[in-house]
């Protein structure tokens, strides 16, 4: 059986296979401050103040409007608050940051489990082998009440990736080429499997920027099997036992896709597509208004400390808006205790507080119209940033090269 | 289940900004939501000033796509809509459709059906018929288990005395 396959007949408590639509029980459901209301009005509507299937394994994040930028949203976070006082459900307000991370640093998740959340980047849960799924609300306020939910078994594609990257080269851009072969419908309603040497070599950091960016390709999930340090990372975090998930030798792959990332170079989306991709070369020299450093995808601290390596002792050029935020409040610790906090800030960045900012429009440093931004996020609908904006998605060294230069820049030519 | 309307016509991968843009996000109120339906695609404004209850939207593949905001299909069916036809749906649209009671198909080929035509569909069969062309297609339906759910009134309904 594949990862997913496994998980789900845990979950379905029998024997599962791909195509067999079932009932699984959730290890945790999440929702934010965005959507969050929303559940909230439609349990209640139909449930009244019957009690969550269990206070514990619900869990609440506010990691978009944060602090809430305008009444509406300050109701709509009140309300939440409301809602897990009365629940006594898990609360994490809004001085913590993204979601998902936020639950994997707090030890809510562990390899195996099925969890379902707000935010349609729940897959990114992937990185530690978790089944996260990114579902509306009304699936949120059923798994609430009932702590299951119905799901059809996806078949699996395996993704191996052999070969070592060359400097300034990594994660974002492995994923970023990934999906231009398989475009943004290529692994739809598909669990993927990563696998392969390079995939076996990552950090955390790099791990969960591959799995953040299998919505992209339109896929349920992607797994990588946790190695040593993930496990360590977990174990120290989680209560329970913590055990390793990985497919049987025999399973089967609906397809199966080769990369070797020797010879890649660092890659671009281009407006307004994630599969738009090409070399950052084709595109450098492209002016650009402004930079972000952030998301759910490259806001770890290794991708902080990415940028800073460039930005030490460099100015963001004249006219170019850097921003950086941290995914998490552990992240901007580190980066303070370490100092490259500050080597952001020398360079003439905004560093603003921890969360998801500018993935979508809800957060401050939204763009004029016609404006170019270049971003670290994983999307680039068209409107998702403000009308008639393009944004250009990279690696946080490409980021932090073109906002040094104020315009597209490989970042080996800095 | 038959309803019958008039198509309108939308391309491939039709993500939820387009269908829902995100400034409206915060808006609770189904009947507000139900107001910027579409807007974010090129004839959102046509879409709605002229669209009329019972109409059907027919698009190409991955409708749906992006976040996984429920306003999408809650606009769509607060706005009158009462199918929608694609060639593929993303995940998470086609679960939110089936939760919320937004019925769905899934056609190979919609290159027949244009803009405008009035259809007569059976949800529960999947046969759609072109009544402006005289032509037939066998489209796919959900699953029994999402019949059930969107038979119940939806999943929240559905949960209350599960089957
Ligand atoms: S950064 Fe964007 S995609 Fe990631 S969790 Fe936040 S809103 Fe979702």
């Amino acid at each position: 059986m594949t990862i997913i396959e496994k998980i789900f007949s845990r979950g379905a408590g029998k024997q599962v296979a791909p195509g067999e639509y079932v009932w699984a029980e959730m290890n945790l459901v999440a929702m934010r401050d965005f959507g969050g209301p929303n559940v909230i009005e439609e349990y209640e509507a139909s449930y009244g103040t019957h009690p969550v299937f269990d206070p514990d394994r619900v869990a609440i994040t506010f990691d978009l409007h944060i602090p809430a930028r305008s009444e509406k949203v300050a109701q709509n976070q009140k309300m939440l608050r409301d809602f897990s006082r009365r629940q006594a459900t898990r609360l994490f307000d809004v001085n913590t940051g993204v979601g998902q991370h936020i639950l994997l640093e707090n030890g809510l998740v562990r390899p195996g489990d099925i969890v379902a959340g707000t935010d349609s980047h729940m897959n990114l849960l992937g990185a530690v082998g978790a089944a996260g799924f990114g579902m509306g609300t009304t699936d949120i306020a059923g798994a609430m009440y009932r702590g299951k939910l119905w799901f059809q078994v996806p078949q699996t594609i395996r993704i191996d990736v052999q070969g070592q990257f060359q400097p300034q080269v990594g994660a974002k851009d492995l994923i970023l080429h990934i999906i231009k072969r398989l475009t943004t419908s290529g692994a739809l309603n598909r669990a993927i499997e990563f696998t392969g040497k390079t995939i076996e070599r990552m950090d955390l950091a790099a791990r969960l920027t591959v799995a953040s960016m299998v919505t992209e390709m339109s896929g349920d999930v992607g797994f990588i099997v946790p190695d040593e340090r993930v496990l360590d990372f977990i174990k120290s975090r989680a209560s329970g036992t913590v055990l390793p998930v990985s497919p049987d030798a025999g399973a089967s792959y609906e397809r199966v896709f080769d990369f070797d990332v020797a010879a890649l170079d660092p890659q671009v989306a281009c407006p307004h597509s994630p599969d738009n991709v090409r070399d950052v070369a084709d595109v450098a020299g492209t002016t650009v208004d402004q930079v972000f450093i952030g998301s759910c995808t490259n806001g770890r601290y290794e991708d902080l400390q990415a940028a800073a390596q460039l930005l030490r002792g460099r100015k963001v050029a004249d006219g170019v808006r850097l921003i950086i935020v941290p995914a998490t409040m552990e992240v901007a610790r580190a980066a303070v205790a370490s100092g490259i906090y500050a080597v952001l800030l020398e360079s003439g960045a905004v560093v603003t507080n921890p969360g998801c900012a500018l993935c979508t429009t809800g957060h401050p440093g939204i763009l004029a119209p016609e404006e170019t931004m270049v971003s670290t996020s994983n999307r680039n609908f068209v409107g998702k940033l403000g009308k008639g904006a393009k944004v250009y998605l990279v690696s946080p060294a490409t980021a932090a090269a073109t906002a040094i230069k104020g315009e597209i820049t490989d970042p080996r030519s800095i | 289940m038959i309803v019958k309307g008039r198509i309108w016509k939308f391309g491939d991968d039709i993500d939820t900004d387009q269908i829902y843009p995100g400034q409206y996000l915060p808006l609770t109120d189904k009947k507000e939501m139900a107001r910027h339906a579409m807007e974010g695609t090129d004839r959102g404004q046509e879409f709605i000033s002229s669209v009329t209850r019972g109409d059907i939207i027919v698009a190409g593949k991955n409708f749906g796509c992006g976040s996984s905001r429920e306003h999408a299909p809650v606009s769509i069916s607060g706005i009158g809509i009462s199918l929608v036809i694609a060639e593929s749906f993303a995940r998470i649209f086609h679960r939110n459709c089936v939760n919320t009671g937004l019925p769905i198909l899934m056609l190979d080929n919609t290159q027949n059906l244009h803009d405008a035509d009035v259809l007569e569909v059976d949800i529960v069969t999947g046969r759609v018929n072109n009544l402006t062309r005289g032509k037939t297609f066998q489209a796919r339906t959900l699953s029994e288990l999402e019949l059930e759910i969107m038979k119940a009134g939806g999943l929240l309904a559905y949960l209350k005395h599960p089957g």
